[in-house]
């Protein structure tokens, strides 16, 4: 027994204990047996006021000891109580625990389900009795927002944010500002709501445009970023509390593409709104005299294609059709028309006399005669056809600004696929980066309509403002600590932390603000310089030195918060989980703090065998924290193997909070290979 | 914001953006009520499996469940579950919204989850017992009068009889009450389209054709797939997509049934390698970040058949042919399938015109509600309501996640522009 500090327990009398052998009052007085404890028994559907009462007369004003509340389902079934202790009688969160005596429910032996539930208790208390509270603090920041990028959503981001107070430096590579609609063709000028977007950002006091900038530097964490920017009219330095990327698109002609002959009748969809916007060059390629032209429009035949370039390709048709004497094709590979009203203008230009051939391959070009002429395969017709265009108009590649990759490199932003600058991971949607602080919008992201930009752009300016605030951002305080004297600024952790939390002086400073708590750093140190808070080294240690032997067949898991634990808490409310009776769950706070000591240690132990069940991969919340524990789940079974004992005793599992199946499956694996 | 600090900014609609949007508000420090009209929130996403194979598909379904667990334990949040709203005014700036509320016939305090209610209800085949579909629900069950025999005619009360904690009791009264708010969030969300528009495919009369939305709940369930009807593990799934996109009825891409029947697809090809999978579609939309690559890697694990069958007949062993003409050879094929999944597109929200016609708002020609301009799909023409979610189109979970943050911004700049 290693309660080290007094502990108040709670445990709820549910309705269904006592029938199923745990009689509350019973498995009360036996927990009072504990060392070093209190207990009250509590009716879980008291009203609020009566429970307070309770509680009032056995916490005194003000939860003092750690509390663990025992009850059936406490999430749920016990959220008036557990309100009512962190709200009305303070109680930090770090030093409540939970534990749902389902758990102990799951046998099909009623004499062990007392013995299971104490040894739940037990557990619970040994952890918590270690817990330290975890403060807040104010950290200063910077109020200044760096916005990168010339597209409309970026000239959005930075006008919203000047106008609520934010300095912004707007800083674009372009010069001048030339931001795109990616879903119509370029204007001279821009139409009245886009127009207004530029307009704004011009004159405001707040809001400091940059054009022809070149991004040298970038430094610090969270809310206090020290950018170094290369400006026409010198060097700039300078604080900024967060960032907003939006580069603009980068829609290139790229005739290579459909491997296309140069030829004054084989267009660019720019070239051919170019022709179109001018009568002159109009009449020239598209003479109205003759009694027919033929436009063939290529898009989504090669490469990857998306509906801004689709709609382009309908408008330009609609204008063609117009003229009499057109008949236009439209070869298209896969038709993508997945934004708001695409399909219904593809349906209009069929009407209109829109050929519409959807070809499994590209065209074949040849010159003959001066004119291009297409051969493919129409599939409706079941024969190949040779097609003589006056015009043959192939659709543009739309690209990720190609600055991106130098601005991840100096960002420590995780790649992601096509040059996007969003890491391809969930968790991340939809404006968020692996670092806190760093934002990406619109075309920065992903190709999509203008309207989906703004959006972003909108949920970009309140992260950004909910994070910096007036000037002051609260963080926890204490949460992951470095032990200075241990330290000896390897950088392992600098170098590993998916968040750019860590800074360094003469040893490694790990800022609050950024820092998430995953642990990776604490469990890759190799000095054991570093501990994350209610999750330590002694705690974690302690839970294991004190798991029952008399409870077989004993099987440790080490889950991750996120995924595995809630998969946990899931499997416990399905009928017939039957998890076996020694089995116990240890929650951690991320799947990067399962130290490999721990592994070995529950060997040592007696445990006979230990699961690692994490987020799936490309789904954890720190980048790749899950793969470190595969990693580390690898090292130890060579090390087990070495010492003679059987390596598959160890079994790493990657699964979803919603699938508590998947959860019982690895636990009955494991245990039919036992 | 003294004056509006102290009312509500009502969310309708409790689905993810729904959700989305309480969070965000409550995050600002504004007061939210969220009102749903079904007994449980979480809505349609809620329901979605996760579609991990060995490694994750981006199909967001996990965002909702982190969310829900997320709204249960935020206290800025008033939630209204069972909650319809009958009757809207705006007289002084302020919406006036009346709500009708079905009582808690199921008394969370005493419910133990036990399921007996469920169990012996004679009228389940009715729906008069609702279930919730993430474990963060609490009671997981909810009794729907409009299926409940008691209800119609007073003849049952079987499962107050057998509830042993007490803690159903029918009798409890529905109430109405008015809500002042200084804004409005519309996030009432989609109703799956009804597969029966294409009736040659068969669903509702063919056991072994079911929905991708029937098939996710199985998965999600952890339910084998099985051959409705006989039991036996499929062997050869087909799945249908633009059922409700893309034809007469629903001229719109749907834009999420291509990236969740595929990754379905793959899915099951992980859990049953020996499935013969086959996809027959129009078009590819939507997929993935890097969409080549997507389509590649799925077109190693399920046939894609670039055409949408023409016909489906049940043949003399129970499988389902499905007839269609081949892209390559141009002759028509015929292959059995054990089970057909139709990809069902996303249809306007069933209460959309009363809905419409009580807030003063438009409805589009497919029947979502119109938003101000292309550049501000969050706005209406209203001051103070905004849209967001799949009440205004069809939406993937992120980007009703982006939209319902968007609009949240928009509340914030009209409520401080108001005071």
């Amino acid at each position: 027994m290693s309660i080290v500090r007094p502990i108040d327990f709670i445990v709820t009398h549910n309705l269904e204990l006592r029938p199923a052998g745990l009689d509350p009052r019973d498995f009360s007085l036996l927990v009072a047996g504990f060392p070093n404890t209190r207990v009250l028994l509590l009716d879980p559907a008291l009203p609020a006021d009566q429970q307070e009462a309770r509680l009032k007369a056995f916490l005194h004003e003000k939860a003092r000891s750690p509390v663990v509340l025992a009850a059936m389902d406490p999430q749920t079934r016990g959220a008036v109580t557990l309100k009512l202790l962190l709200e009305k009688f303070q109680l930090n969160p770090e030093l409540l625990t939970v534990v749902d005596l389902q758990a102990a429910l799951e046998n099909p032996d009623p004499k062990t389900r007392t013995l299971k539930a104490l040894d739940l208790v037990r557990l619970a208390a040994v952890r918590v009795s270690r817990a330290v509270p975890l403060g807040s603090q104010e950290v200063p920041v910077s109020r200044r927002v760096l916005v990168w990028g010339d597209s409309y959503p970026a000239l959005k981001a930075a006008g919203d944010l000047a106008d609520l107070g934010y300095p912004v430096i707007l800083a674009t590579p372009h010069a001048p500002l030339s931001p795109l609609t990616p879903s119509a063709p370029q204007p001279q000028s821009p139409p009245e709501p886009l127009a207004a977007l530029l307009q704004h950002i011009q004159d405001h006091p707040l809001l400091r445009p940059v054009t022809a900038a070149a991004l040298l530097g970038f430094e610090g964490v969270t809310g206090n970023f020290t950018i170094r920017l290369c400006t026409p009219v010198g060097p700039l330095k300078e604080q900024v509390g967060a960032v907003i990327l939006a580069p603009e698109l980068e829609i290139a002609e790229a005739p290579e593409r459909y491997g296309l002959p140069l030829h004054p009748r084989i267009l660019s969809q720019t070239r051919l709104e170019q022709v179109l916007a001018s009568p002159k060059e109009a009449a020239a390629m598209l003479d109205p005299q003759t009694e027919q032209v033929v436009v063939a429009l290529m898009v989504g035949l090669a490469g990857a294609s998306y509906p801004p370039a689709l709609r382009r390709a309908l408008s330009a048709a609609s204008r063609l059709l117009n003229r009499s004497n057109c008949q236009v094709y439209l070869l298209v590979g896969d038709a993508k028309v997945a934004e708001p009203g695409l399909e219904k203008f593809l349906r209009q230009n069929q009407d209109a006399g829109l050929v519409l051939c959807k070809l499994s391959q590209l065209p074949e070009v040849t010159l003959k005669e001066d004119r291009p002429h297409l051969t493919f395969f129409d599939p409706v017709m079941r024969e190949s056809l040779e097609l003589a265009a006056d015009l043959v108009v192939y659709e543009e590649a739309y690209r990720a600004a190609s600055g991106n990759a130098e601005l991840a490199r100096l960002l420590r932003l995780q790649p992601a696929p096509l040059g996007f600058l969003q890491g391809d991971n969930v968790h991340n949607l939809p404006v968020a980066t692996c670092r806190r602080g760093i934002y990406v919008v619109g075309p920065a992201r992903a190709v999509m309509d203008l309207e989906e930009g703004l959006a972003e752009a909108d949920a970009a300016v309140l992260a950004v403002q909910s994070l910096l605030g007036p000037g002051v951002a609260s963080a926890p305080l204490g949460r992951a600590q470095v032990d200075r004297g241990r330290c000896v600024l390897c950088l392992t952790c600098y170098r590993l932390c998916p968040h750019g939390a860590i800074v360094y002086d003469s040893r490694a400073d790990i800022k609050e603000l950024a820092c998430q708590g995953c642990g990776v750093c604490a469990s890759e140190c190799p000095n054991d310089a570093i501990q994350i808070r209610n999750c330590t080294d002694d705690q974690i240690r302690a839970h294991i030195r004190t798991l029952n032997p008399q409870l077989a067949p004993r099987l440790v898991a080490f889950m991750c918060r996120n995924s595995a634990w809630e998969a946990y808490q899931a499997a416990l409310k399905l009928k017939h989980a039957a998890l076996p009776l020694g089995f116990t769950a240890i929650k951690m706070p991320c799947a990067g703090k399962i130290d490999m000591d721990y592994l070995i240690r529950a060997f040592t132990h007696g445990i006979a065998g230990v699961l690692v069940l994490t987020c799936h991969p490309d789904n954890c919340k720190s980048h790749k924290a899950n793969d470190h524990a595969r990693w580390r789940v690898a090292q130890a079974q060579a090390l087990l193997a070495e010492a003679g004992i059987d390596p598959q005793r160890l079994l790493y599992k990657s699964l979803a909070a919603n699938t508590p199946q998947d959860l019982l499956d690895a636990v009955a694996q494991l245990r039919a290979y036992l | 914001m003294a004056f509006f600090n102290e009312k509500p900014v009502v969310v309708l609609g409790g689905g993810i953006a729904g959700i989305t949007a309480a969070l965000e508000l409550a995050h600002l420090g504004l007061p939210v009520a969220l009102v749903e009209k079904s007994p449980f929130f979480g809505g349609r996403a809620a329901h979605f499996a996760c579609k991990a194979t060995d490694t994750c598909q981006k199909c967001g379904a996990c965002l909702v469940e982190q969310r829900l667990r997320d709204l249960i334990q935020e206290s800025g949040v008033t939630l209204y579950p069972h909650t319809e709203l009958i009757q809207a005014q705006r007289p002084d700036g302020l919406f006036h919204l009346t709500f009708r509320r079905q009582p808690q016939r199921i008394d969370p305090h005493r419910c133990i989850n036990c399921g007996i209610c469920y169990d012996e209800c004679p009228a389940i085949s009715q729906q008069a017992i609702l279930t919730g579909s993430s474990p963060a629900q609490h009671p997981r069950y909810a009794i729907n009068p409009a299926g409940c025999l008691y209800f119609r005619d007073g003849s049952c009360r079987i499962c107050q009889e057998l509830c042993f904690p007490k803690a159903i009791d029918l009798d409890r009264p529905e109430t109405t009450f008015t809500l002042e708010a200084p804004a409005l969030v519309l996030a009432t969300g989609y109703q799956p389209a009804d597969p029966r528009s294409r009736p040659h495919y068969g669903y509702g009369f063919l056991p072994r054709v079911i929905t991708g939305w029937e098939l996710e709940q199985r998965l999600r369930d952890g339910a084998a797939l099985e051959i409705p009807g006989n039991g036996r593990p499929a062997r050869s799934i087909a799945f249908i997509q633009c059922v409700g996109s893309r034809d007469q009825d629903h001229p719109y891409c749907s834009r999420v049934c291509c990236a969740y029947g595929l990754r379905l697809a793959r899915l099951i090809r992980h859990r049953l390698p020996e499935c013969r999978l086959a996809t027959f579609y129009m078009d590819l939309q939507n997929i993935g970040l890097d969409a080549q690559r997507f389509q590649e890697e799925a077109l190693a694990e399920v046939k894609l058949i670039r055409v949408l069958p023409g016909d489906v007949a049940t043949a003399a062993d129970g499988t389902i042919k499905l007839r269609y003409l081949d892209e390559v050879s141009g002759q028509a094929l015929s292959t059995a399938f054990d089970l057909v999944v139709l990809a069902v597109g996303i249809a306007p929200g069933p209460e959309n015109p009363r809905l419409a016609e009580l807030l003063h708002l438009d409805l589009t020609p497919e029947g979502f509600i119109r938003s101000h301009d292309d550049l501000h799909r969050t706005a209406t023409g209203q001051p103070g309501l905004f849209l967001a979610g799949t009440v205004e189109g069809p939406r993937s979970i992120a980007e009703c996640i982006a939209q319902a943050t968007a609009a949240v911004q928009q509340v914030r700049n009209y409520l401080e522009a108001a005071s």
